[in-house]
């Protein structure tokens, strides 16, 4: 190791010091964040801080009324609970579902494995908004689950308009991204690990609850994330599916900013969010590390 | 413990048999090696042992008791993984516990048994530590410590040393066959290294394209090659052609292009043989009654010996490794002699 480094080191120090500097290479990259990321980012820290008068988007004249008016109206805390809970119970039964997609995934023959793997992301390649309005019409008065439902129990059921329909179409997307995260941790997997568990006595079960379980915990982990993440901020699917009936952050945020036309408070509510969703993301990968200690060993 | 039992084993991956109607009988408290080069079918000899695969045909019997049809958690087999297969997730007393855990275990024996297994490998004071803080050979000593403390009937061992650098691997060969002396368990090794068969084997089977090429002693294996193939895999060997001519004093009489040699051997007259002479039986001297001429071509210095190639009559190429005090310097006329007892016909086309 120690030798390899140092002969890289060696090769590295001895190459000839010509053209452009390395680090131009991602100034491109550095210059497309900056433009579009940085600045409106920065723009609209600024534009929470600013004063909203009765006429007009904002004054340049410094205020914290539009982070406590974010912060003390129990309505916000409330779209806020109810955004957080829909995303963590996405991301609960999207695992739930993709854990034995992934497990499937991994240990079919290589040629069935691609077969699978196409299937798993054709969804993907259609629109987010279709794959919003077949599941209006499938969960829809007169859809195919409601027609369903009412020949079996005489009761109708309504799902258009009620977080049920929302966790519904956001766990049929998210569904890939997490197979496919966890798919590829299981994979890292060696299969002797398996086999060895299994010659010291463990049942298929032990075995994999034992090893292959906490070995893909970080496919878990990476998969999660993921998902609650988009979850958290997703707004075609909850307006599409709630019937702008079920009120979350970001229709919240969108409201604000564009209907109410109040981008200062649009603004704070941004950041009141943004911050809660790095808190609660903080708390989770905090929480998780502790059941994975030999990755920090 | 108990003794192996292979019977008619075969196992097919699609259309290529890995293992072809394998007998093998293992005695209690032996070590066996199964050599061969790779793609023989040692491994998956050892897998079928272990019942990480099921046999096409055939049976496995331990101590007399078929086992063919036990998953490998039910046949108290320890294996030995090539990659040693450790849990990463698992510290080294974790790893090593896992099996007695399963087997639930009082905690107050599996805490004896680990601390009693890791004294034994000299792993005391790294119980802690995850596999991948530790060096290739202490490793390995954890996976033995996983199996062994278990006390299995059977240890298995595939390929163990395939990682580990030269110097480490010369070491744990004497290591693992002290540690299978004291702890007494039948053990079957898998290894492609013919100097590790010999150092740890008290038998070695040697395998070719899934079938059993020969099963004895190294010292057998060695001076006692069933083919050609067997003197050829199994160190270095001359084959000098010839037709048997009849026997003499309980020895063949071989009629070659270099002259007369008597050999032992079984083989009838008018028969094709090939007799294998190992290079350090050849010698530079007219001592023994085997002799022939050569003329030395080539001259390598290996340290403790010299490696010669000469030329005999015939154009026979013969390899002559001798002791480096008294050199014979190249394109020289040579007196070759070898010891009729030391060399051994094989039959010239295999069977």
């Amino acid at each position: 190791m120690a030798s390899t480094e140092g002969i890289l080191r060696a090769g590295v120090r001895a190459a000839p010091r010509r053209g452009l500097p390395p680090w131009l290479l991602i100034a491109p990259t550095l210059l497309l964040l900056a433009v579009f990321f940085l600045v409106p980012y920065v723009n609209m820290v600024r534009m929470s801080l600013l004063v909203k008068p009765a006429v007009g988007a904002y004054e340049p004249e410094f205020t914290l009324a539009n982070y406590a008016r974010a912060l003390l109206d129990p309505f916000h805390w409330r779209v806020m609970y109810r955004t957080f809970w829909l995303a963590g119970l996405t991301t609960a039964l999207t695992l739930l579902i993709a854990y034995p997609v992934a497990y499937h995934l991994s240990y079919a023959p290589r040629r069935r494995r691609r077969w699978l793997l196409m299937l798993l992301i054709s969804p993907l390649l259609v629109s987010l908004v279709v794959r919003g309005f077949a599941w209006m019409i499938l969960l829809g008065r007169v859809g195919l689950v409601n027609l369903a439902v009412q020949r079996l129990t005489g009761h109708e059921l309504v799902l258009i308009g009620t977080p049920t329909a929302i966790v519904i179409g956001l766990v049929h997307v998210y569904v890939p991204f997490m197979a496919l995260a966890i798919a590829g941790a299981l994979q890292n997997i060696p299969p002797d690990l398996i086999q060895a568990a299994r010659s010291l006595g463990a049942s298929p079960w032990a075995a994999f609850r034992r090893v292959v379980w906490p070995l893909s915990l970080p496919g878990v982990q990476a998969g999660t994330l993921l998902v609650f993440v988009l979850a958290v901020s997703s707004y075609v699917i909850p307006i599409l599916l709630g019937a702008s009936n079920v009120l979350v952050m970001p229709m919240l945020i969108v409201q604000t900013l564009l209907d109410a036309f109040n981008w200062p408070l649009g603004s704070a509510l941004s950041m009141v969010f943004f911050g809660l969703t790095a808190a609660v993301v903080a708390l989770y990968l905090r929480l998780l590390a502790r059941g994975m200690p030999w990755t920090r060993a | 413990m108990s003794s192996i039992t292979l019977r008619g084993l075969t196992k097919r991956f699609g259309a290529v048999a890995a293992v072809r109607e394998l007998d093998l009988e293992i005695q209690e408290g032996e070590l066996v090696t199964l050599l061969g080069p790779s793609g023989c079918g040692k491994t998956t000899t050892l897998r079928l042992i272990a019942g990480l695969e099921v046999p096409d045909a055939g049976e496995v019997l331990f101590s007399g008791r078929p086992v063919t049809a036990l998953p490998p958690e039910r046949r108290n087999v320890g294996i030995v993984f090539q990659n040693y297969a450790l849990f990463p997730h698992m510290t080294v007393w974790q790893n090593v516990a896992f099996g007695l855990e399963m087997r639930r275990e009082s905690p107050r024996l599996i805490r004896d048994r680990v601390a009693a297994i890791l004294d034994r490998v000299q792993l005391h004071g790294l119980e802690h530590r995850y596999p991948r803080q530790l060096s290739g050979g202490q490793q390995q000593r954890v996976a033995l410590a996983r199996a062994l403390v278990m006390n299995p009937a059977v240890l298995l061992l595939d390929e163990p040393l395939a990682n580990l650098d030269a110097r480490l691997r010369e070491d744990m060969r004497f290591y693992i066959r002290q540690l299978q002396r004291e702890v007494g368990i039948t053990t079957v090794y898998v290894t492609h290294d013919q100097a590790e068969a010999m150092v740890l084997a008290d038998r070695i089977a040697l395998m070719r394209d899934g079938r059993l090429q020969q099963i004895g002693p190294p010292e057998e294996i060695y001076r006692r090659p069933t083919n050609a193939w067997v003197a050829e895999f199994v160190g270095l060997s001359n084959f000098i052609p010839g037709r048997v001519a009849g026997r003499e004093n309980g020895l063949l009489v071989v009629r070659t292009a270099a002259g007369t040699f008597t050999c032992a051997g079984e083989a009838e007259a008018g028969r094709d043989v090939l007799i294998c002479v190992r290079p350090e039986a050849l010698r530079f001297d007219e001592t023994h009654p085997n002799q022939l001429r050569g003329t030395v071509r080539e001259r390598v210095y290996l340290g403790n010996l010299v490696d010669y190639r000469v030329e005999a009559p015939g154009g026979l190429q013969l390899r002559v490794q001798a002791d480096p005090s008294r050199a014979v310097a190249p394109g020289r006329a040579v007196n070759l002699s070898f010891d009729p007892s030391a060399a051994w016909a094989v039959h010239a086309r295999e069977a």
